[in-house]
């Protein structure tokens, strides 16, 4: 797995979201932190696509963000700070099959990988639950597998433990931790980040901070405070 | 909330395909509007009452889920007979009842999920003509029902928020709040759509 | 149609829906109790515009076909479809559809406010009331061959909380394009 950037930049408008940056990413985990509005939600919709650079280019494994859009669609998955608005079909199992459907699989078939995939997140009992039922946590952890079950490599987080409580919190820690994809997790809750290979810090639009978690959560301490 | 009115069962009508049931309700309205004769229309009830109170639902049941109807058209009738002739309300009366059944009938004996079947197999012509994706119509669908209870309870927040600040809940006051707040969840759950990759090919 | 198209499509229809699980209100100069869910053909007129708006009837007209119970008092299922108020509706598909058409070709973001108001209302008259009735009075009088005019008579109780509904779809329909505005532009 490798992300590069090649000096990708997004400005609208006259206003730089974030200034062109050239950066290669091939971490399990990575971590981006940074204030309201510094360009780290930019950074991470630059990944799979959800944002095309304005100057420069975005690649994932060799396939670029513009023009190979749908391969890299499937190759990186998203999951929203909303995650409620991702799952849009009114049960788990329906939602995670309505993901596989069109791909030429037998109903036999996607049943299975909605179980595997459900299992693998030790979350196999909300198979027939309605989505609109779900608790934080859950809708969180279902949101995962809804992306993760059509085969993404690459999973983005943006903010997973937000207005969770501490229980659910725990349930999301603990499976993103068993995932065998590389996850990349954009997040105000620091302690989320402490074990990460990889972190980089946002400030205005630029990279201020790439490196080891314990540096870069320094750092960010030092941007907020002032 | 929204389930469906499908009854679990084993009748006739249970084991038609649902294309034959949707053909049999089609040539029964066209013959039902072609006769005048209230014997045939009689007879017509009689089978379709027969389907219908069969198929596994109990009498008082039935007669509720069609009570609405049931109403209209009583009502009408009464109406009809100061104005008409009684055989002519007769006959009017008999074919609708003999439709309203039959029709209810293939509604209880048929799934959500049969009948989606059916539509997108229905619409696969409509869509070489490029005007409608049976994909996107399952997809239209699995949105409404998914999101039907989040905004009961967005509806209910809104009618608590006005009582909680002392203001008699209004549709003038509730009904705008309810639009803006759903519809602007419109391009949050596209984009999500969009990335999760369920409508390939086509996005925009 | 665009995904966001779809998504608003759909997410109207769940509005339309919602509606019609409101307890219906009685008014006291209106004889008849009056439900909010025929309000929807004016809303989605004036708010997504005819296309969307038509597609939005299309879907619950379908789903009320697929056996759902999704009208108001929960009526749903094709026995809906065959009875004597069948034609009110389809109307509400081309009901919607004329609102929005109406609303798309008076209202535009330069448009002052008094013919924002003033377009609304006409859009959800015609469209909400005219057209609806257009077809499902024949219908009505076809089916249970009830004169034409006996029908048409008894259907003149619901015209004042129509004009009820109209008016409310007008602020609503303002209160959107002031605050989220969707309705496409026409020439």
């Amino acid at each position: 797995m490798e992300i590069r950037f090649d000096a990708a930049g997004v400005s609208f408008a006259g206003r730089v979201a974030l200034s062109p940056l050239r950066l290669t990413l091939c971490e399990r985990r990575i971590g981006v932190i940074g204030l309201n509005g510094s360009g780290k939600t930019t950074f991470a919709k630059l990944i799979n696509g959800l944002v095309k650079p304005t100057s420069g280019h975005v690649t994932v494994d060799g396939l670029d963000t513009v023009s190979d859009a749908d391969a890299v669609l499937g190759k990186v998955g998203f999951v929203f700070q909303n995650p409620q608005n991702q799952l849009i079909m009114p049960g788990v199992a329906e939602d995670l099959a309505f993901g596989l459907s069109g791909r030429g699989l037998s109903k036999a078939e996607i049943a299975a990988r909605v179980e595997a995939m459900l299992a693998s997140l030790g979350i196999a009992d909300l198979a027939a639950r309605r989505v609109h039922e779900l608790s934080g946590g859950e809708t969180q952890l279902v949101a995962m597998a809804s992306v993760l079950v059509t085969g993404a490599e690459i999973l983005i987080l943006d903010e997973p433990t937000n207005q969770l409580d501490l229980k659910n919190r725990r349930q999301v820690v603990d499976a993103v931790a068993q995932l065998p994809q590389c996850v990349i997790t954009v997040a105000h809750d620091l302690d989320l980040l402490a074990d990460y290979d990889r972190v980089l810090v946002f400030d205005g639009g630029h990279l201020v901070q790439d490196g080891a978690p314990a540096d870069s959560i320094a750092r960010y301490r030092e941007i907020a405070a002032c | 909330m929204l389930t469906s009115l499908h009854v679990e069962g084993d009748s006739l009508f249970h084991r038609l395909t649902t294309r034959v049931k949707l053909a049999i309700l089609l040539i029964a309205s066209i013959l039902a509007f072609l006769t005048q004769s209230p014997v045939l229309l009689g007879l017509g009830l009689l089978v379709a009452g027969a389907f219908y109170f069969t198929l596994g639902l109990t009498v008082r049941e039935g007669l509720r889920r069609l009570r609405p109807v049931l109403v209209t058209i009583a009502l009408l009738a009464a109406v009809n007979l100061i104005v008409q002739p009684p055989l002519d309300v007769l006959v009017a009366v008999l074919r609708i009842l003999a439709l309203v059944l039959l029709a209810a009938t293939v509604t209880a004996t048929t799934t959500i999920s049969a009948f989606m079947e059916e539509i997108t197999r229905l619409l696969l012509p409509v869509e070489r003509l490029g005007l409608v994706r049976a994909a996107d119509v399952a997809l239209a669908l699995g949105l409404v029902l998914r999101f039907v209870p989040d905004i009961f309870n967005r509806y209910s927040e809104i009618r608590e928020a006005h009582l909680a600040r002392g203001l008699k809940p209004k549709w003038k006051t509730l009904v705008g709040p309810l639009i803006i707040l759903t519809l602007k969840d419109a391009d949050a759950i596209a984009t999500a759509i969009d990335a999760r990759g369920l409508r390939r090919g086509k996005r925009g | 149609m665009t995904t966001r198209d779809i998504v608003l499509v759909a997410l109207f229809t769940a509005i339309i829906i919602v509606l019609g699980l409101i307890p219906p209100i009685t008014l006291g100069f209106i004889p008849v109790p009056i439900t909010a869910q025929s309000m929807g053909v004016m809303l989605a007129g004036c708010i997504i515009g005819a296309k969307r708006g038509a597609a939005s009837y299309a879907l619950l007209v379908l789903m009320v076909a697929i056996g759902l119970p999704v009208l108001a008092g929960g009526k749903g299922g094709l026995a809906i479809l065959a009875g004597p108020t069948a034609g009110y509706i389809f109307g509400w598909i081309v009901g919607a559809f004329v609102t929005g058409l109406i609303a798309e070709r008076i209202v535009g973001p330069a448009t002052g406010e008094a013919k924002q108001f003033a377009g609304f209302f006409i859009a959800s008259v015609v469209g909400g009331i005219g057209v609806v009735y257009g077809f499902g009075i024949p219908w009505l009088s076809y089916v249970t061959g009830t004169p034409f005019g006996a029908a048409l008579a008894g259907n003149l109780a619901f015209i004042p909380g129509d004009l009820v509904k109209a008016a409310i779809a007008t602020l609503a329909a303002r209160a959107v394009l002031a605050g989220y505005p969707l309705l496409p532009r026409s020439a």
